[in-house]
């Protein structure tokens, strides 16, 4: 099992640790350098955690546990209009981006109103490749209760919902869970009280990640998502040459390779590891429905029998 | 932000009412509305639904013309212009762009800093140019008025709207479904109020 990390350092021999992780078995799956910092995000074998704790104490770093890193969050708002733009839906975008996941914004074609609100085909499938969905709704208790009702319909994720209310995540329908004190915020959140919000957030969506990977963990997939984000940067050359931000976006089931798929599907699904299997034996290569991305799902452990 | 003389959110939903207030704040302060706002109510039942609004207002200075600081005669004699001799230089740039959209830049001369020569027929446009309004203060926080309320302040479900505007007040009505002559009768009812307010 892998412990999502995050160490925050000097950059003046931070290339020990990445070498350290990478001989444990880990993986770093971002690197910013910005000035004398750097901030790595990786994945650590958790029984090596120890020693990599002790490395980063001998760098006079800090490693905390960043439960976000490696997952891919939709943050929904109900439309893209001055209502919810650009404040609040960026705000939560931003910070969940500053604690390690990767976040994409949503805006329904019909999602205001308690009654008349719905949820396209569409949006639900796209809502649906995702590890974990935020909706962003308002101020009024009635309204979030009723709307949560139905707006949901069909979304197989996670859904964390936040509103201005302070609710118990039973009273709201279909909800995994519940966060208050936000509502239609048209400013920055920047007082010390909104970014305690933030946080409060962030924690949640830690542990409704952390529930997701402990029930993956009972059936593990037949390979590790950066394991495969490894390997296509191994073996397709074109995608360094990617322009998108990310072009290899890790999910906790799989992986999102911004690449189109028409061309590049048998390629990837052709791409060899060292134990003798090939991609299409151990993950579905889909199309994504994000433009015309791939979107890979590994397969677990119970259909294909082995794990590499 | 400079606070109006009565600001009132009421909703049997304490916590709505409060994050309204406060987004109705931020709109007002984002748009710099505060000054022509004096006295605002507003009223939200999230459960019938429906969202009343009702301000009284103060714009600020009445249209500027032309002539208020210009002044406009024939131009040469026996040629077809109209000569523009300006005292304030404030709104030139403004005046330009209209007499350009509406003449065309190959019809207008400007030989002097304050000097503008409009090619065209004197009799005929003389008077029509002494009242051209080059800028409407009125106007311009009137719509920044519309849009923050119509296009921030009220939730966006709420789709059937029935508004009253003038230069004195404005009164919103929104619902999500059709509007009970109830709620519009309550909207005058608050609309009373603030005058009751403003008059005694």
């Amino acid at each position: 099992m892998l412990e999502p990390m995050m160490y925050i350092g000097g950059a003046y021999k931070h290339s020990q640790l990445i070498e350290l992780v990478e001989d444990l078995g880990g993986y770093i799956l971002q690197k910013n350098i910005m000035q004398s910092e750097v901030v790595l995000l990786m994945l650590v074998p958790i029984n090596d955690l120890t020693i990599v704790e002790a490395k980063s104490r001998e760098l006079l770093g800090k490693l905390t546990r960043a439960p976000l890193t490696g997952s891919e969050i939709a943050a929904v708002a109900p439309t893209l209009a001055y209502h919810h733009l650009p404040h609040l839906d960026c705000d939560v975008a931003e910070f969940l981006r500053k604690q390690g996941a990767k976040t994409n914004m949503i805006g329904l074609a019909r999602g205001v109103g308690k009654r008349i609100c719905q949820l396209t085909a569409f949006e639900r499938d796209l809502i649906n490749e995702h590890d974990v969905a935020v909706f962003i709704l308002g101020n009024y208790e009635h309204c979030i209760i009723e709307k949560s009702k139905k707006l949901y319909e069909g979304i197989e994720i996670p859904i964390v919902v936040t509103g201005a209310p302070e609710l118990r995540t039973e009273d709201v329908p279909n909800a995994t869970a519940y966060v208050g004190s936000f509502g239609r915020i048209l400013h920055h959140m920047r007082h010390a009280e909104e970014l305690r919000t933030l946080d409060k957030l962030s924690a949640v969506i830690g542990k409704v990640l952390d529930d997701v990977r402990i029930e993956i963990a009972k059936d593990p997939p037949s390979v590790a998502p950066p394991r495969i984000k490894k390997e296509i940067e191994e073996q397709i050359p074109e995608i360094v040459d990617n322009l998108h931000p990310l072009p290899i976006t890790l999910q906790t089931g799989g992986v999102r390779v911004k690449l189109p798929y028409e061309e590049y599907h048998e390629q990837i699904e052709n791409i060899k590891f060292v134990e003798g299997v090939s991609m299409k034996e151990v993950a579905h290569v889909l199309p994504s429905k994000m433009r015309n991305f791939i979107l890979i799902k590994a397969i677990p452990k119970s259909e294909t029998g082995f794990v590499i | 932000m400079e606070q109006f003389e009565t600001f009132i959110v009421e909703s049997p939903d304490a916590t709505g009412a409060r994050t309204t207030r406060s987004l109705i704040q931020d709109t007002v302060s984002d748009l710099s509305l505060s000054r022509a706002i004096v006295r605002m109510k507003v009223f939200v039942d999230p459960v019938e639904p429906v969202f009343i609004l009702a301000a009284l207002l103060r714009l600020g200075s009445p249209s500027i013309k032309l002539k208020d600081f210009a002044k406009i005669d024939m131009g040469t004699l026996g040629k077809d212009e109209v000569k523009i001799e300006l005292d304030k230089e404030m709104f030139t740039v403004k005046l330009l762009n209209k007499l350009w959209a509406k003449y065309g830049k190959n019809n207008i001369e400007q030989p002097d800093k304050k000097i503008i020569i409009v090619k065209t027929d004197p009799i005929r446009d003389l008077d029509m140019l002494r009242e051209l309004v080059i800028e409407e203060p009125q106007q311009e926080v009137l719509d920044r008025l519309i849009d923050a309320i119509a296009l921030r302040i009220i939730p966006e479900g709420f789709r059937v709207r029935k508004h009253e505007l003038s230069n004195t007040h404005v009164l919103f009505v929104a619902s999500e479904d059709t509007l009970k002559p109830e709620w519009l009768a309550k909207g005058q009812e608050i609309m009373d109020s603030l005058r009751r307010e403003e008059n005694a």
